[in-house]
């Protein structure tokens, strides 16, 4: 059978992540190199004797995981919220689950001092706890106000989730504004956003949330097609547009709210990996879909290698994302790529 | 088998003691097209969802052919039924293809898969809405008497027996409006039963076999052929203006027009 165009693109993406992951592992300031590691692999040194082998393994494959987890899951929440929302400029934190997050984080910073909140709470950090409760609380919120009986207008949706979100950030300045000097800097860099984790803990919360909703979603995508060109036409076709609505929204909340609360409000990957994927595999969801993961997880990584690469110290991976994504964008909106939706 | 989608007796309110149809019985034979008819809030755009089953009347029952259609699944009924819904605006752009292949969701496996089949089925429907040599191009590039051709042919895509348009013509030029009307047409005369919301009376009285009248009542003022529904009495009750009936010009049907009514003059 001859190979056609989706086959390439999908092997094409395929092939850009693995290679970005690969130098994700070797880009750092310790200066490892394969070979080192290569050589304690070879000679079989435990891993407290082998101190390129122990990085590579307890730092640089963890926050290269990270970064592949991350970035295909909020490209795909992304692509979701705008298939969804029937609106180009949608992204996995419209609905206001990143400022929801962002509040219980800062929350948990705020009440560090209280010995309930210090470090762990149930087994896990504190802070991520409280990043995803917030986001829950968020989602389930603007389910109330938006999804009744029958189908949801985009706009309802839309404005439910906006507002929602104006009022997490005003709750975000107010933890701010009674916080003390010291925390204000966990807290900023909190929001910032960024995948250097240790150890594979963050890995088996992101999998064993987000599989299941990037499985969800994925199945949807057929669906989506119909549904972007509206809802009674999509319903025409037999789609039950309601429950499409509400496992889209649950699921790619679910999905956000679970890679926030790991590696914080990373931007614009949501935004920019769905349309920039869209110019490669057209608009259908069923190929632009499956695309998006890894192309998120290629472009967060090398966001992540630039983070690293580029000052001794670190810059963290959301100032990179959006300085890299946002000219990017603004380039393909110049060149008119974008007419990929009506005004 | 000739097929018939039939509504008995529905009625349907948005909000309480606000009925939008009123017992209505509407039928949508197969080989004819059915024009429904009537002034603006009358119900029409509702009894046309009630038909293709978005809605389900709160009395009385619509019966694909004299089966209940509530009981279909989405899938069956969107094989049985396709519906074109007022200005589809697609969110994002796919060629005209592309489009047309949207059409054979309702023959799909689970996740949307199409076959050579589909393909086949998508080309034909292609031909027969004369849209081939548009196949390539972006659909938000086409001009208004275009894109409804390519929706047209979408919905044929889905291998109905019965074809629901909500106003397919409302906001084409007279020439376009003609083409989209006779291609209807056509079909029906292939055995498709086609209905159609208009608001043109008099592109309803050339091109349509079966006139349902609505009044601003909610219920149904007239039904039958456009020479027995469009007449003076008929129309003036439906729409409670005062409309005049006479020969249309060019062909052999009925021309309708409203009577200017004199402003007085301060």
């Amino acid at each position: 059978m001859k190979p056609t165009r989706a086959t390439y693109v999908v092997a094409g993406s395929l092939l850009v992540c693995l290679g970005i992951a690969l130098v994700s592992l070797f880009v750092g300031s310790s200066g490892l190199t394969p070979q080192d590691a290569w050589r304690e692999w070879h000679a079989g040194l435990a891993l407290r004797d082998a101190p390129a082998l122990s990085i590579l393994v307890e730092q640089r494959l963890p926050r290269t995981l990270a970064a592949l987890l991350a970035g295909a899951g909020l490209a795909l929440a992304g692509c979701s919220f705008q298939a969804l929302l029937r609106n180009p400029l949608a992204t996995p934190y419209t609905l206001g689950v990143a400022s929801s997050s962002a509040l219980g984080a800062w929350s948990a910073f705020l009440m560090m001092d209280a010995h309930w909140v210090a470090g762990h709470v149930l087994g896990v950090p504190s802070v991520q706890l409280f990043a995803f409760l917030f986001a829950g609380v968020d989602v389930f919120l603007v389910y109330l106000v938006a999804v009744g009986k029958t189908r949801t207008a985009p706009s309802v949706l839309l404005l439910a989730g906006v507002t929602m979100g104006m009022l997490a950030n005003s709750g975000i300045l107010l933890t701010r504004y009674l916080a003390r000097p010291d925390r204000l800097v966990m807290m900023d860099r909190w929001i910032m956003g960024g995948v250097d984790v240790i150890g594979y803990s963050p890995m088996s919360t992101l999998l064993i949330g987000g599989i299941p909703c990037v499985l969800l979603l994925l199945a949807q995508s057929a669906k989506f097609d119909q549904f972007s060109f509206g809802a009674d036409l999509a319903e025409g076709r037999g789609i039950n547009v309601r429950a499409l609505q509400l496992i889209t929204f649950l699921s790619a909340s679910l999905l956000t709210a679970v890679i926030v609360s790991e590696v914080g409000p990373i931007g614009f990957v949501g935004l920019i990996v769905p349309h920039s994927v869209r110019a490669f595999t057209g608009a259908r969801h069923r190929l632009l879909m499956p695309v998006c993961l890894p192309a998120g997880a290629a472009f967060l990584c090398f966001c992540d290698i630039v983070a690293r690469a580029v000052m001794p110290g670190e810059i963290p991976v959301g100032i990179i994302t959006t300085l890299i994504g946002g000219p990017f964008f603004i380039h393909l909106l110049i060149r008119r790529k974008f007419t990929d939706w009506e005004s | 088998m000739i097929s018939m989608l039939q509504a008995e007796s529905v009625s349907f309110a948005y909000e309480k003691e606000q009925p939008v149809l009123r017992a209505v019985n509407a039928t949508v034979p197969a080989g004819m097209l059915t024009g429904i008819v009537g002034p603006n809030g009358c119900g029409k755009s509702t009894l046309l969802r009630l038909l293709c089953g978005l809605l389900r009347p709160q009395s009385g029952r619509v019966l694909m052919d004299g089966a209940e259609l509530s009981r279909l699944s989405g899938g069956a009924r969107a094989r049985r039924l396709a519906f074109l819904p007022q200005a589809v605006n697609p969110a994002f752009a796919m060629t005209v293809f592309e489009v047309v292949c949207l059409g054979r969701y309702p023959h799909a496996g689970p996740f949307g898969g199409l076959g050579p089949k589909d393909f086949e089925v998508a080309r034909r429907c292609l031909r027969d809405t004369e849209t081939e040599h548009l196949r390539a191009r972006d659909f938000l590039s086409l001009s208004g008497g275009e894109r409804q051709r390519v929706l047209l042919a979408s919905i044929l895509a889905q291998e109905p027996d019965v074809l629901l348009l909500d106003e397919p013509t409302s906001a084409l030029d007279i020439h376009h409006e003609a083409e989209v009307f006779s291609l209807l047409r056509q079909l029906a005369a292939q055995g498709y039963g086609v209905g159609v919301v208009t608001h043109d009376l008099n592109a309803a009285a050339q091109f349509c076999g079966r006139i349902l009248l609505l009044g601003a009542s909610h219920v149904v003022v007239a039904a039958g052929a456009p020479e027995e529904v469009f007449r003076e009495d008929a129309l003036c009750a439906a729409y409670g203006a005062a409309i005049r009936v006479g020969r249309h010009p060019f062909v052999d049907a009925p021309f309708v027009d409203v009577l200017p009514q004199e402003r007085p003059s301060s």
